[in-house]
């Protein structure tokens, strides 16, 4: 791999060459210098400069809307923050970078679990600049390419054009989990679409790949379930609402992204508000959750709307939930503590016979299952193999999970909940998912992680703030080759921080580095040291 | 006027109809049922709804980019939370309004100061729907009107169609006061363009008309300007710069919305960020402002500025600040102490030569001129009698600056400054510009008001929700007839908070309503509640 960098190091290149060896640039060097988050698994890079040309396009046999798209957007974030306004006749021909050509072998444009993302991206040398290129496998790695390149663009302010400094590149690059998530709660407050769009925008830019969206809670049922009309009626108002086509708008904006919705129902603990349309689903009305468990019609409404769901949400997994249960409900109404007794089952039972009816119904519509962490810890051998198991609660259930053979997704709350305003960027930088985890198999069964943006006080005035730039910290971890990644989070804070300025340029408001997250910038200064 | 209102009131309307009384909807029920923010001059309204066509056009004879561009602004923004997916031929026996026609007198797309904001929106009845009418002396007046309209648009989820309620509709309007503005600050941080530019649209939605582009201060100068090419050596960073097209494309950008651009230096106080470049500027090394007085360079770069500035900023004004000027640096440092003598003038004499040398300069490049009231407060009556003098330091000054012919602008600190987060939407609701002033002519010289957002703790991540919803209360307080204002904010809650929940809806982060500024919620709830 040939590394070359400024003249400041020049020197240390030639004895690198003269020596015969390749040159290896420490981590912390490359820091400095690739401003590229999250850092490519492979990056090499020269020190000359190529002007974008004024009608720099895209240049591909790849037939699909997808990638021309992606193409456009990225044109235009990388013109968002300044105006073009070279003298394009003045500047050499020969420094002009005439567009992309974008390689894809896969014309299969389904966006599904376990997609192949990994791209190459090659800036070519001053020399013969013409065209660079980009190779993927599936139109989600080019995708993943593409803002790669846009990170590489950069508005001289003395040419008035966008160039690409330190050409030649190559990078090489694919992600070190598949699962990479963040979690958005549209129940303790309803986000209007554009706000979702936003958030799926800014995800796509950290290479964030799962929108998982927990959707209904306790508080409000804000989305249409045809199976069930009233379902909505336990929305905050008629005007916070989601019709199945806004759903489907959010599926689609997202598949266009390489972005997979994983909607979830969390059963039966966190769904007083579906009562409101249909109050037979509660215990009785002073007691109002968990979902009535003696009830058939509580699992016909799961079967409807999990019925609703596979038409709409096209991804392999559903979330069931399953936290918190407070069962005290279940035993104090008389006819549901009389099914039990009928049943010959208590309180713990009853709980694991509505986990796993539940399950049930999601493998019945297609789906793999989610389910939260105490579904595992109470009766984890008895969930179905197809469960991947969210940890939430704290470190150390992941090596439970996979060495019980079960896939999980790490979410500890000490390091990844967005929500704990004084958990900071470099906590969140430096969780690590395989912690104690030196198995190979077992590593394997750790599909990612995700954040979680839960909504008790988020709305449409301070998600952005509250997501960024902590997210994007567990965006590199998900990402980058551990090698890679820093020891200690200081080492990239330059890094972060030209990241953050850069989300800031395309209009997404993510806070200063500086303090615990959603801090306002504590006085006067240069975004880039805040 | 007509006034009609839902089934609960008609019997009121009828008895009312009947004395052959015009009918006076109390403001408290027009509070409740007309859902616009500002309140318009004069409003009346039925109890029928329209519902718009899929094909919902623009219909008129004038002929400006202007005026298409907001109408598809406009169309654009209504469909931007819902999925419109109706089956339109299933609604064709309900009543469709086809388009919007919209005359316009005066053929002039010139924005300048106190131009004819004035517009008469009319939604006619479902009998005979076809088209609305939008009539306006001048294209600004009608994107007013435009604005109106997008606030009557809903989103009706039986139908799935956008929909008008409360037909036919009968809106005159035209704003109390001629300046309406709000002060940003990309001196203390910088603000990337597609911040600013979200600014202006989001200020567009509240009629607002003026931005106070605080460009330069003592922290950092970001701002290129050809005749002295290392002022903006100043800036914070490489990268932290606007090219002169850019603020041309900020220019550009506000007007096509109907908004002024109003460009500071604020000299000779808040300008040591100026010195990075031009150290000659400074008193000395160790004594870096305000501006060196008795150097004429410092005379000849206001002069180089000022003309620059009259290239990109057409708006009638340019503000020269003014304020807080410590003189100490002038008379501690020998070369100035020296000149000072020379000429027999005190620091606070050399403080006025330097505002009064500057204006001259101002109105030399065709500008009239606002200051900061310190210039009027120290020596009001050598100030140009072109200048405006803008308040902040408290209560009471634009009655002593109106008193004595010149104008003012109103923005008291202790009510107008959005970086007091103490400050309640309540407080900048009610207060008022014309406190004790009586007198007709006087009123008239108190051409309007601003809100200023001051940037020390603002950046891109907090600017919005810092600025929303107070600056809409203040927003109404300068636009609406002072009849129709609420004698107590409390009245304006629910409107407002709609408001505020319609900025959401549309991208922009503005905060809730309860607690202080840029607060967040404080729990889970509807937006309208909070």
């Amino acid at each position: 791999m040939r590394k070359m960098v400024s003249e400041t190091f020049f020197v240390v290149v030639v004895v690198a060459l003269v020596l015969g060896n390749s040159l290896l640039v420490s981590s912390e060097s490359e820091n400095n210098k690739v401003k590229i988050w999250p850092m490519p698994v492979s990056v090499s890079y020269g020190h000359s400069h190529l002007y974008l040309s004024n009608d720099f396009g895209l240049s591909t046999n790849y037939e699909s809307g997808i990638l021309n798209d992606a193409f456009d957007m990225m044109l235009a974030v990388i013109k968002l923050d300044h105006i073009i306004d070279a003298n394009f006749s003045a500047l050499h021909d020969s420094h002009l970078l005439q567009g992309l050509h974008v390689d894809i072998s896969s014309p299969n444009d389904q966006l599904q679990y376990d997609i192949d993302e990994s791209y190459k991206l090659m800036v070519p040398s001053s020399e013969k600049p013409a065209y660079a290129h980009l190779q993927a496998q599936t139109v989600y790695g080019a995708l993943h390419g593409l803002q790669t390149f846009s990170q590489l663009c950069h508005f001289n302010f003395t040419s008035r054009v966008l160039e690409v400094h330190m050409s030649p590149w190559t990078i090489i690059d694919h992600p070190r989990f598949s699962y990479r998530g963040l979690l958005i709660d549209t129940s303790r407050h309803y986000l209007p679409l554009p706000v979702i769009k936003k958030v799926i925008d800014s995800m796509s830019y950290a290479k964030l790949n799962v929108l998982h969206w927990h959707i209904v809670d306790s508080q409000s049922f804000p989305l249409e379930i045809r199976s069930y009309p009233k379902l909505w009626d336990g929305a905050y108002s008629p005007s916070e609402r989601y019709t199945v086509a806004d759903a489907a708008e959010v599926v689609s904006y997202a598949q266009k992204r390489g972005i997979n919705v994983l909607a979830e129902i969390d059963v039966p603990g966190h769904a007083l508000s579906w009562g409101i349309g249909y109050p037979s689903l509660w215990p009785s009305k002073d007691c109002q959750q968990p979902l009535d468990v003696s009830s058939e019609f509580t699992f016909k409404v799961i079967d409807g709307i999990l019925s609703d769901f596979s038409k709409i949400f096209k991804f392999k997994f559903v979330h069931l939930g399953g936290d918190e249960v407070n069962t005290r409900c279940w035993t104090t109404t008389p006819h549901i503590s009389k099914w039990l007794k009928k049943h010959g089952m208590n309180e713990s039972q009853a709980y694991q016979y509505f986990v796993l009816r539940a399950q049930n119904l999601a493998l019945s519509h297609g789906y793999e299952i989610i389910n939260w962490e105490e579904t595992f810890n109470d009766f984890g051998n008895k969930l179905s193999r197809k469960t991947v198991v969210h940890n939430w609660l704290g470190g150390g259930v992941a090596q439970q999970v996979v060495a019980s053979g079960l896939r999980c997704i790490v979410s500890n709350q000490d390091k990844w909940y967005l929500d704990h305003l004084d958990t900071t960027w470099q906590e969140f930088y430096a969780n690590e998912p395989l912690t104690n985890i030196t198995n190979l198999k077992q590593q394997k069964l750790v599909i990612g992680g995700e954040v979680c943006m839960w909504g008790e006080t988020i709305d449409g005035s301070d998600i952005e703030q509250t997501i960024w730039p902590r997210a994007a910290a567990a965006a590199e971890r998900l990402w980058t080759p551990y090698d890679k990644l820093a020891k200690n989070p200081r080492e990239v804070t330059g890094r972060l921080a030209h990241f953050r300025c850069l989300l800031n340029q395309r209009g997404v408001a993510a806070a200063p580095l500086a303090g615990l997250g959603r801090a306002a910038p504590e006085g006067p200064g240069s975004c880039y040291e805040q």
